[in-house]
């Protein structure tokens, strides 16, 4: 097994690290320096502690010939090492490492395991470029929840004046702005649920929030005993515009969210299970994009740093998704999800997955921009 | 009348076409037999038996599964329906031909020929009764409906096509070469031309599970090492308690067992998009080792409790996690399931393939239906696919030589 597959097998314990796995020669800007002596004895100092953040492992052999490798481990998952380090020679290396217990394993040493303790943030190891980055796609985060509490509060009235035209007509304003930045809701356990579900991915007893008053508007006609699903719905949203105030974002997340948009995109507009009733899934499909977009452009100068002609693929890739998309745009929005015939699906879908699948490289490439 | 072996079948046909000409139909009853290979994967498993074979048969590679509409009231038309198919698939698991005229120049062959020479190739052939069957007032079977064969209830994430659902009489086609499991669905089919109808079938081309502990895991359509922590054949404990039915059942299902199907469509394209850390936390397995997350060996057991710098170690929305016994109450079931491709899905130009499901159990109400209640509301694997197809059997125990499977109900 090479280093690469062993040290992105461990980045998950790392979750909210942004150069979740690094192990490089090349120290870190910043970087702790973390000194050890090789001897018969293992390795000196046996036990120490670091902070969170890019340590850099200097590892020099004070004259032993029974230990010539230093190995950092988290339980029994290597995540750097160096090794051939025989009597004089010295090396390092560098991880960045989260909060938490690692073995310093020296094997041939009287005792081979000693303690790393790493305590304190991350948070502060972030570049002026990320920081912009995260700045940028929280700006964009809050405007749209900002957008969705305002454009909800009509929509809800409508529903309970019992005015289903009027309410059919505020609909789609009201579920852009969340379409834009679902992958962060996802992340607040229950909310998507209450507010997004769909009529199968819940208990009946369950089923609320919008989709719940689709049905009602568009299948059964009424916006009868919708009153309380509206008000609720009004207090989720709400309730996501103050959780997203005190979210942490990272960069590769950000970059994250945007393949889990188009995954929506693919999953489940593109075959239109999301709008069921009302058919405006094309609506979704574009604030998908749309949002999808907005996440790349904000850490796109870090994708600039390593990968530039991937950057302007992704760029170009947009420009395609958006042109597929235009024969359908009608009025204010899009034809409805039904006049689509299967050639026209699969179109769109294809322009999806093309897209997505260099979008996808982009968390790995801007996780590598920090080590630069 | 001997049975014709297929190996058997085919020397004799060629020295007959070599010298004996046209009056050397039969011949083959005395021709040399060939010395059957009865390693493992072209020998054959013993159709008769407490059991009906397939379930606790070491999951072979290859399947092709039926499910069909009975098309008659008549009682009598089911059971020799029943006694004809018991006939056919017990000489095709042997690796016989199927049925008696097979060298008659005026008429069409009965078995339909493409397995002539191949072995017998593990092939298992199960049969099993959906619900609608007892509802068909003509049968006279509403009584013997046993209680733990009620419809499926609707589960979180359905996305069902009636079109690939249900049905009343299912058979499952085990074999390690996929023309021997066609072959079997093949001349089934013929045989009940007018009694039943198919209503959908499935290729599998691949097994997903090990339900034997001399199978290495094999990888789903994911890449992930699937079936790990299965039931496993050797274990009759486990067997007797979660796959055979007992005494809780009507005589008839005794030592049968009852068999779920979920054709579950893998969103294959957006599965590859996901990071390897978002493929392992979604399944709670590292990838490659298939050892749990944080662990390196496949078979260590699930650190359910453990906390890694303040989160749990396996996600509380990890597929392993959810479907664990540890948080089912102690509920298992053997899965036994296949990969499929079904060419390129129509109105997406994505490749339409997945896991076409099937796991045993004594009872699915308790067993695989509150597994997949959790499954279906907070699984992170529902991200990447979709309940596409459903189908619950009631799988009889085996017939003994000379009886038939089903008899019991009648």
């Amino acid at each position: 097994m090479n280093l690469k597959m062993l040290c992105a097998g461990t980045a998950l314990l790392l979750v909210l690290s942004i150069s979740a796995c690094g192990s490089s020669e090349d120290a870190p800007a910043g970087a702790k320096q973390v000194s050890f002596k090789l001897t018969d004895a293992g390795c000196e100092p046996h036990d120490t502690k670091a902070p969170a953040g890019p340590i850099t492992f200097e590892i020099e052999n004070a004259g032993t010939a029974k230990v010539t490798e230093m190995e950092i481990m988290d339980g029994e998952t290597i995540l750097g090492e160096k090794e051939n380090l025989s009597d004089g020679l010295s090396g390092n290396f560098s991880l960045t490492l989260e909060k938490g217990e690692y073995t310093i394993y020296c094997p041939g040493g009287d005792d081979e395991r000693g303690t790393l303790i790493v305590s304190g943030d991350l948070k502060a190891q972030n570049s002026p470029q990320i920081e912009k980055s995260i700045a940028s796609y929280r700006t964009y985060l809050e405007q749209n929840t900002d957008k969705l509490v305002a454009k909800t509060a009509p929509f809800v009235a409508a529903v309970e004046a019992g005015d289903v035209a009027k309410a059919k007509s505020l609909y789609t304003a009201a579920r852009i702005p969340y379409e834009k930045i679902e992958p962060v809701a996802e992340s607040f356990g229950s909310l998507d649920p209450r507010i997004d579900a769909r009529e199968n991915d819940v208990p009946a007893s369950e089923f609320e929030g919008f989709h719940r008053i689709e049905k009602a508007l568009w299948e059964e006609g009424t916006a009868a005993g919708m009153a309380p699903v509206a008000k609720q719905l009004q207090a989720d949203v709400e309730e996501l515009a103050a959780k997203v105030k005190t979210v942490d974002l990272q960069a590769v997340q950000i970059a994250n969210g945007a393949n889990e948009l188009l995954g929506e995109v693919s999953a489940s507009k593109i075959t239109g299970e999301e709008e069921r009733y009302s058919h405006t899934d094309l609506v979704d499909f574009e604030a998908n994009v749309e949002g999808a977009e907005a996440a790349f452009e904000a850490v796109k100068p870090l994708l600039d740093e390593t990968d530039p002609e991937l950057s302007g693929e992704i760029e170009a890739d947009f420009k395609m998704v958006f042109a597929a998309l235009e024969p359908y745009r009608q009025g204010n929005g899009f034809v409805s999800y039904t006049e689509l015939t299967k050639a026209d699906t699969r179109k769109l879908a294809q322009s999806i997955d093309t897209l997505a699948e260099k979008l996808s490289q982009v968390p790995a490439a801007i996780a590598q921009a920090e080590h630069q | 009348m001997a049975p014709t072996t297929r190996r058997r079948f085919l020397a004799s046909a060629g020295a007959g076409a070599a010298g004996l000409g046209l009056g050397a139909a039969g011949g083959f009853l005395v021709g040399q037999e060939s010395a059957d290979a009865s390693a493992n994967g072209t020998g054959s498993v013993a159709f008769y038996g407490t059991h009906q074979a397939g379930i606790d048969t070491p999951a072979q590679d290859r399947l092709h599964f039926a499910a069909f509409d009975l098309l008659t009231e008549d009682p009598a038309e089911l059971q020799e329906l029943l006694r004809e198919w018991t006939l056919a698939a017990a000489e095709a698991s042997a690796g016989e031909m199927v049925g008696d005229v097979n060298d008659v120049p005026l008429a069409p062959p009965d078995d339909t020929g493409e397995t002539v020479g191949l072995l017998p190739s593990s092939l298992t052939v199960t049969f099993g009764f959906g619900p609608n069957l007892f509802e068909k007032p003509g049968l006279g079977l509403a009584g013997k409906r046993p209680a733990a064969l009620k419809p499926l209830p609707p589960l979180p994430g359905d996305e069902l096509d009636p079109a690939e659902s249900g049905g009343d009489i299912c058979v499952q086609a085990c074999s390690d070469d996929p023309q021997v499991a066609f072959h079997a669905i093949r001349n089934l089919a013929r045989i009940g031309r007018g009694t039943v109808a198919m209503r959908w079938s499935q290729l599998g081309f691949g097994r997903t599970a090990t339900t034997s502990r001399s199978q290495d895991t094999p990888r789903n359509l994911m890449g992930m090492k699937d079936g790990t922590a299965n039931i496993k054949a050797e274990d009759t404990e486990a067997m007797e308690r979660f796959v055979w039915v007992g005494d809780e059942g009507p005589a008839w299902m005794r030592g049968g067992s009852y068999m779920v199907t979920r054709r579950i469509r893998m969103l294959l394209e957006v599965w590859d998009r996901a990071s390897l850390q978002d493929q392992e936390r979604t399944i709670g397995r590292h990838k490659y080792s298939g050892a749990p997350l944080g662990g390196s060996d496949e078979f260590e057991p699930l650190p359910l409790d453990e906390q890694h710098n303040g989160h749990p170690l396996i996600p509380v929305d990890s597929h392993v996690r959810l479907a664990s016994a540890k948080e089912n109450s102690g509920a298992r079931i053997l899965r036994r399931g296949y990969s499929f491709t079904d060419g390129v899905d129509e109105s997406l130009g994505e490749l339409e393939a997945g896991l076409f499901f099937i796991c045993f159990q004594r009872d699915a109400a308790k067993q695989f239906v509150p597994i997949q209640e959790r499954l279906g509301q907070i699984d992170a694997l529902n991200e990447y696919i979709k309940h596409v197809g459903s189908a619950l059997f009631a799988v009889p125990p085996g017939a003994k030589s000379g009886g038939y499977v089903g008899e019991g109900l009648f």
